[in-house]
């Protein structure tokens, strides 16, 4: 009976260090912990911009390439045109030139629609970041049950200045609201009579 | 090609560089009849409005999948017939099985090529 007690509490007091020694672990990782938790939202915000900044970039070579689709077909009617008055005048030699301006055209065109199909990468980098997002929100749900259920006391904002990962995320942060369109800088230079 | 160039085409993306993509490749193709929506409920709704001879859904929406739009389209009477060509990220061979069980007539993998697309409408309008 003594022996039994013995080891029960031997098993006790193992467990006991268990817990005491996950308990340190976990509080110096807390810092960590709490920094992650804040950036989680600023990343998760980076990368929602980085969708959009690919979109916007993709919208305007789409409407480039259309200008330019556009131009192709109107200067290929106009080519037919000609081509077809140059035949009936019997200059077949100049009629066959301007046809292969038309070819040179049709090849360009080809490469115009290529150029469309390639930007099908946005979609396909919108669809992943949305995903990253979707598991940031995920890990950064878990961390904030971490430090609930730990009642970790150290202030967030300290946190969220630990770290290179944090530095580097401040930077960004204050990149994204000291940028400024030209247009707003060109007025503020008008104003200091820039012209 | 014995696609009808007439024909009204509807195109269902969330993302607006795809939707303009494929407006685009289907008008070097020579349809100029396109009209667009966002997801499978906007297309549904315009589908019952409308005649539409063909439609190219992506699978990944929100508000309404492409595969549930698929099978909406084919259990409405007046629907069910119309063409109907997925163009999606979705590469799973359970996704495409899927697609096929649930009555699509071709499948497109992005990304895709202009040729690529060409070639799947020809086959759906043999």
């Amino acid at each position: 009976m003594h022996n039994q007690e013995h080891k029960l509490y031997e098993k006790l007091g193992a467990l006991t260090c268990f817990v005491d020694n996950a308990m340190k672990a976990i509080l110096t990782v807390t810092p960590q912990i709490i920094s992650s938790s804040t950036q989680l939202p600023t990343a998760a915000s980076h990368l929602s911009d980085l969708s959009k900044m690919t979109e916007d970039g993709t919208l305007e070579v789409m409407r480039l390439t259309e200008m330019i689709q556009d131009h192709h077909e109107q200067m290929a009617k106009d080519l037919s045109s000609v081509v077809e008055v140059l035949q009936a005048m019997d200059c077949a030699t100049l009629a066959g030139r301007l046809q292969n301006v038309t070819s040179v055209l049709d090849r360009d065109g080809n490469c115009l629609t290529e150029i469309m199909t390639a930007l099908s990468f946005q979609d396909l980098v919108a669809q992943r970041v949305k995903r990253l997002v979707a598991v940031l929100d995920e890990v950064q749900g878990r961390l904030m049950e971490l430090v609930v259920m730990f009642g970790f006391q150290e202030s967030c904002e300290a946190a969220r200045d630990a770290g290179t990962a944090g530095d580097l995320l401040k930077q960004l942060e204050e990149s994204k609201t000291t940028v400024m369109k030209q247009k707003l800088a060109d007025d503020i230079l008008a104003q200091f009579g820039f012209k | 090609m014995l696609a009808d160039p007439n024909m009204k085409i509807l195109v269902v993306d969330d993302m607006v560089t795809m939707r303009r993509i494929v407006k685009n490749i289907l008008k070097q193709l020579g349809f100029a009849n396109i009209d667009e929506a966002e997801n499978g409920q906007e297309a549904l709704q315009k589908l019952r409005a409308d005649t539409f001879g063909f439609v190219v859904s992506d699978w990944n929406m929100p508000v309404m999948t492409g595969i549930d739009m698929l099978r909406a389209i084919r259990s409405d009477e007046r629907l069910k017939t119309t063409p109907v060509l997925m163009v999606t990220a979705e590469a799973q061979q359970s996704n495409l099985v899927e697609a096929v069980q649930a009555g699509v007539n071709n499948y497109i993998v992005k990304p895709f090529t202009a040729e690529t697309l060409k070639e799947k409408i020809a086959k759906i309008f043999k």
